[in-house]
């Protein structure tokens, strides 16, 4: 069979099966992980591995789910925190979407306003959610503390500092200095036992589990948008590999 | 050419392993890129409001959600609103709304402006998912012009969908759903005033 092929077909031949070899050696540990992980998903109802919680701190920490401190704001006698996932709590009541971490709260006649990493949230005086303001509504970026002085509300960030009417919608410069507004900012405090010992309750819910891990995995979302890629560049190579394979087969008949 | 080129890989074959996986690579960083410029803020909501009403003055106003408003607006949305309040702009029969929707994970912000009890323009002002983020070209958003309500509180024209976007498609029919409810609802309140 040898003897009759051309000594280029020979040549390319074998070209194919060193570039066969190389691809498998370089794909074959990885190609072995999706076989299982894909296994593993298919069979997840199955395996229950969606119940199978981790809490491991590494792990909560890589998904951006470190426990929050049992500290809040206390403003007009009520307070404000977050359960470290995506909920402002009102005293106990979970009260409006906040992305983490809050970073600051205050009140005035207009109602309670907590300023979340992207958003500032206003709340009624009894802490039923009103609306939420963001940069895309004209609020500035990176603010870092909100006080309120005279009944008026004021948002800080490093160097500025803006006068906030919720109900104009209007912006408008301090008439005071940053550093007097920040020393009038409500400081963080911790929760009184039973507020901390309830959102303990509400925290243990916010683990991983071992599906997303083994989904992420697989798919290469845990290590970001480069393992994304890294999947799909091995995804391609695996396209390769069967090719090289079905003409080193082809070849040998 | 053919037997020039395998013997160099022959003879150099972990440079060309290697030229192999950058161009693969490179490929590959092709395609995200195109991906992640399906998210971003693509206009705020003030330039928003100022682009509606041109040189006209436009009034800030804020719609109060009631127990009976907040119904009509599940059925539209297929949940509750959070909030107590909605922000609009308004100059005439000219109202301007900014709200927001999630598609498939994250919330989708469109700016829809209503004439009359139409619909004159929808524009996706931020943008946030990974996929589907071609709801926001002008050829998919003109579809909505000169849509108006009907009594079930549905579109009275029909929307083209488009491939891989069908969750962001729902959702910028709901808000513009939700828009001209809005609309109708502040008009009758100015009637009765």
């Amino acid at each position: 069979m040898t003897n009759k092929t051309s000594p280029t077909f020979s040549h390319s031949a074998r070209t194919n099966i060193l570039w066969h070899r190389r691809l498998g050696l370089s794909v074959f540990l990885l190609l072995i992980f999706l076989a299982i992980s894909g296994f593993a998903l298919n069979h997840s109802p199955a395996l229950k591995l969606n119940q199978i919680a981790l809490s491991n701190n590494w792990l909560l920490s890589w998904y951006g789910l470190e426990k929050a401190p049992a500290k809040g704001f206390q403003v007009d006698g009520q307070w404000l925190y977050h359960n470290g996932d995506a909920e402002l709590f009102v005293d106990g009541t979970e009260a409006a979407p906040c992305r983490a971490p809050l970073l600051s709260a205050a009140a005035n006649d207009n109602g309670l306003f907590a300023l979340c990493a992207d958003s500032l949230v206003m709340l009624t005086p009894q802490g039923q959610f009103v609306e939420q303001f963001s940069a895309i509504d004209g609020l500035p970026t990176a603010l870092q503390g909100l006080a309120v002085v005279d009944n008026r509300l004021y948002l800080i960030n490093e160097s500025i500092a803006a006068e906030f009417d919720p109900e104009r919608w209007s912006i408008s410069p301090a008439p005071m200095a940053v550093d007097k507004l920040a020393r009038s900012q409500q400081a963080m405090a911790t929760l009184p036992q039973a507020l901390a010992q309830q959102l303990e309750q509400h925290q243990s819910g916010p683990s991983i589990s071992l599906e997303t891990v083994i989904l992420d995995l697989h798919s290469g979302r845990f290590f970001g948008q480069f393992g994304v890629l890294f999947i799909d560049l091995i995804g391609i190579l695996i396209c390769i590999l069967s090719i090289t394979g079905l003409i080193a087969w082809i070849n040998r008949r | 050419m053919r037997r020039q080129t395998s013997a160099a890989a022959d003879r150099y074959p972990a440079a060309a392993f290697l030229s192999l996986i950058i161009g693969l690579t490179l490929s590959m960083t092709s395609l995200a890129a195109a991906t992640t410029a399906a998210r971003g803020v693509f206009q705020s909501g003030p330039d928003f409001i100022a682009e509606c009403f041109a040189s006209q003055p436009s009034e800030k106003k804020t719609l109060w959600l009631t127990d009976e408003l907040r119904q009509q607006v599940s059925k539209i949305l297929g949940h509750p609103i959070a909030g107590l309040r909605v922000r609009y702009h308004q100059n005439g029969s000219k109202t301007a709304w900014i709200l927001e929707e999630i598609g498939k994970e994250m919330p989708i912000t469109i700016g829809v402006m209503v004439d009359n009890h139409t619909i004159q323009q929808v524009k996706i002002l931020a943008y946030r998912e990974s996929r589907g983020g071609e709801v926001r070209y002008p050829a998919y958003t003109r579809q909505y012009q000169g849509a108006s309500l009907k009594p079930d509180l549905s579109l009275s024209q029909s929307i083209d969908g488009i491939t891989g976007a069908t969750l962001s498609v729902w959702a910028v029919n709901k808000v513009a759903a939700l828009a001209l409810y809005f609309d109708g609802v502040v008009t009758q309140q100015r009637t009765d005033a």
